[in-house]
């Protein structure tokens, strides 16, 4: 029988994930969504292609995930990222009861048995608690994105971060600096009102073990550290916590495909076409 | 789905609920008083029966609120600015008057600022009490009686026995329409949409009663001769919340693959419930209906039996409903400082889990700017629903 693949993208708010998928092996690309790639999921396809040495005609479904999950026109079809990230956590931890999944523009805790969603809450409305809080505040500390986590365990005497506001807290944070209070303590701070942002949202879906950390926030050790802390228990990681959404993507289009042939039915599939999106949404 | 272009039930429909006012409008030029009363905790038979055609205000989701914030504090419900906003910019120019009832604080608190800016022959509070207990209900049926002689001042004639009891049946008719309307949607998948259903409550609340029966009578005639849809069947979603006079939300919830099939709205499940006892004093039965009738999160039922039991009197008949009309899942849609709604969230979801129901909890601000982000939540929803 010949090989069938599976493509899974998730276009985040930050980052465009694409993943090609057989029975066996997985090709990953990563690439920055940006106000201009927005439209341009199909380069990353076209990259994870070239990657897995296939040709787009050799694909046999595409799920796309993601908030710019409409922005996909070659998909055959669109699955919110709370539905893919439980599939590819799931997959990946089979021992995960929740998600917590910390992305650039939104956080969100998901409830899972078998691969399946049970229970989800979602927070999309305010930056606080999401990747974007941590950056703006980077910005205004002159610290890079990627040294935060490591320089907040740095920290002595942590700081009370006490404006929940991304725009006050990013205020209170240049207040501190000119006091005198050392990088670190502000920093391991701002992980502090981050996490527990995070934690009392996900708490209202009664959190059991295990806990899997998913999204770019996952990939912050500061931010672990801290939710680790709350939780009282280690939690578990992806061997790439910004793959999740595309893997569960991928699988799930492995499930309708599956499904369609046990059912003996011909999948009804778009008449997909490699190409940019045509209209910005 | 065929009739869609007669001239039919549902035609009518979407003109009035476009163009909602217009045919208050319309009778305002042919020498009708019309009275604008806010919320479904207003008796309309009084008004009514005083010979005034009862106006509900309605909100607009396309439209910013801008007027409003400079009268109105911003902790005041998005929906009840929004009403505000559109009086201001002068869409509800035809009123002869406005009669407030004290359903929650966002009304109460803001009576004030709607009767001295908007300046209205008439205006009325209607100190409804929240308890809903035997004095508070002697209460009301003193508030009610003050009302109705306030009315008759105002006409200068005493309102009548005889054309309340006449107003009582008319608006009885009026919701047995409404629920005759609502059993066409029992039927999977129902013969009526959700969004379709909304926007036929929103334009009969704007239209004199007999004319909202008429309305009503026509659609269902039209809705009847509807063949059932084929194809695939869909989750059926019951919508429980505040007030939802617009249908754009219950549109998000329907493309995004399901049918909306009941509610605990108003206008909609919760206004139309019960019905007002034709016998003994019209007052008295007018004051038991609307205080013990209308089951919504602003009143405070009395705590009896042990908490179970006491959460079953709260949110049974939500529960009920439900069942009744074979839902899936429920979508449980809050608007942002809704004090009243937003107090029962906790109560009122761990009890319809716990009778197995599935619960989609969303907050909302009461603007379509906004209602796009509930989206993805909505898909996820429906995608757990389909995957159990």
């Amino acid at each position: 029988m010949k090989s069938q693949y599976f493509a899974g993208v998730d276009i985040g708010s930050t980052m465009t994930k694409v993943v090609i998928m057989d029975q066996t092996t997985l090709t990953p690309v990563i690439g920055p969504t940006g106000p201009e790639h927005r439209k341009l999921a199909n380069r990353v396809m076209e990259e994870a292609l070239a990657k897995a040495k296939l040709s787009f005609d050799e694909i046999t479904y595409v799920v796309a995930t993601g908030y710019g999950r409409i922005n996909v026109p070659f998909a055959d079809k669109q699955i919110t990222e709370i539905s893919c990230h439980a599939r590819g956590v799931g997959h990946l931890l089979p021992d995960a009861r929740t998600v917590i999944d910390i992305g650039g523009q939104d956080s969100k805790g998901i409830k899972l048995k078998a691969g399946r969603v049970v229970d989800f809450v979602m927070n999309d409305k305010c930056a606080a608690g999401t990747g974007r809080f941590l950056e703006v505040t980077a910005e205004g500390l002159g610290v890079s994105l990627e040294d935060m986590g490591r320089l907040s365990l740095e920290a002595k005497n942590r700081v009370e971060i006490s404006n929940t506001c991304t725009v006050f807290a990013a205020q209170e944070v240049v207040a501190r600096l000119s006091e005198g209070v050392a990088l670190p303590d502000i920093i391991a701070g701002l992980h502090e009102a981050i996490a527990t942002r995070i934690y009392g949202m996900v708490r209202r879906l009664k959190i059991e073990r295990e806990v899997a950390l998913t999204g770019g926030g996952a990939k912050n050790i500061g931010l672990v550290k801290a939710l680790e802390a709350k939780l009282g228990f280690p939690a578990l990681l992806p061997p790439e916590p910004l793959l999740t959404g595309a893997i569960g993507a991928a699988l799930l289009g492995r499930d309708i495909v599956q499904e369609a042939a046990e059912k003996g039915e011909t999948l009804v599939r778009s008449e997909r076409r490699l190409t940019e999106a045509s209209i910005f949404t | 789905m065929s009739a869609e272009n007669s001239t039919g039930g549902l035609a009518i429909v979407d003109k009035y609920y476009q163009g909602y006012g217009s045919r208050a409008r319309e009778l305002k030029k042919q020498g009708k008083q019309i009275m604008g009363y806010l919320c479904a905790f207003t008796p309309v038979e009084i008004i009514t029966a005083a010979g005034f055609v009862p106006f509900r205000i309605k909100g607009d989701v396309n439209e910013p609120i801008t007027k409003a914030d400079t009268e109105m504090e911003t902790i005041v419900c998005p929906l009840v600015r929004s009403w505000f906003d559109m009086s201001l910019k002068g869409k509800y120019e035809f009123l002869d008057g406005l009669v407030i009832s004290h359903a929650c604080d966002s009304m109460a608190r803001s009576k004030d600022i709607w009767k001295y800016t908007l300046g209205l022959p008439y205006f009325h509070f209607i100190d409804t009490s929240h308890a809903i207990d035997d004095s508070s209900l002697d209460f009301f049926v003193s508030i009610l009686g003050t009302f109705r002689k306030s009315l008759g001042g105002f006409i200068g004639q005493e309102i009548s026995d005889e054309s309340l009891a006449q107003a009582i049946r008319v608006y009885n008719e009026n919701r047995q329409r409404i629920w005759d309307l609502y059993e066409l949607r029992k039927s999977d998948p129902p013969l009526l949409s959700g969004a379709e259903m909304t926007r036929v409550l929103v334009a009969a609340m704007g239209l004199p009663v007999q004319e909202s029966i008429k309305l009503l009578e026509g659609v269902i005639t039209e809705v009847k001769q509807r063949q059932p849809a084929v194809g695939a069947k869909l989750p059926r979603i019951m919508v429980v919340g505040a007030e939802v006079d617009d249908a754009a939300f219950i549109e998000l919830i329907e493309d995004a693959g399901a049918s909306v099939v009941t509610d605990d709205l108003c206008p909609g499940g919760r206004e139309y419930r019960a019905f007002v006892k034709t016998e003994g004093d019209p007052v008295a039965a007018i004051a038991e209906r609307y205080l013990r009738g209308i089951m919504c999160g602003r009143s405070y039922v009395e705590q009896k039996g042990t908490y179970p039991e006491y959460l079953e009197q709260r949110f049974g008949h939500i529960a009920r409903a439900a069942k009744e009309y074979n839902v899936d899942g429920i979508v449980l849609y809050i608007y942002k400082y809704c004090d009243p709604f937003g107090f029962e969230v906790p109560a009122m979801k761990s009890y319809l889990e716990a009778q197995g129901i599935q619960v989609l909890y969303l907050e909302d601000e009461y603007s379509m700017s906004t209602v796009g982000r509930l989206r993805t939540r909505i898909q996820a929803f429906l995608e757990m629903l389909g995957t159990r």
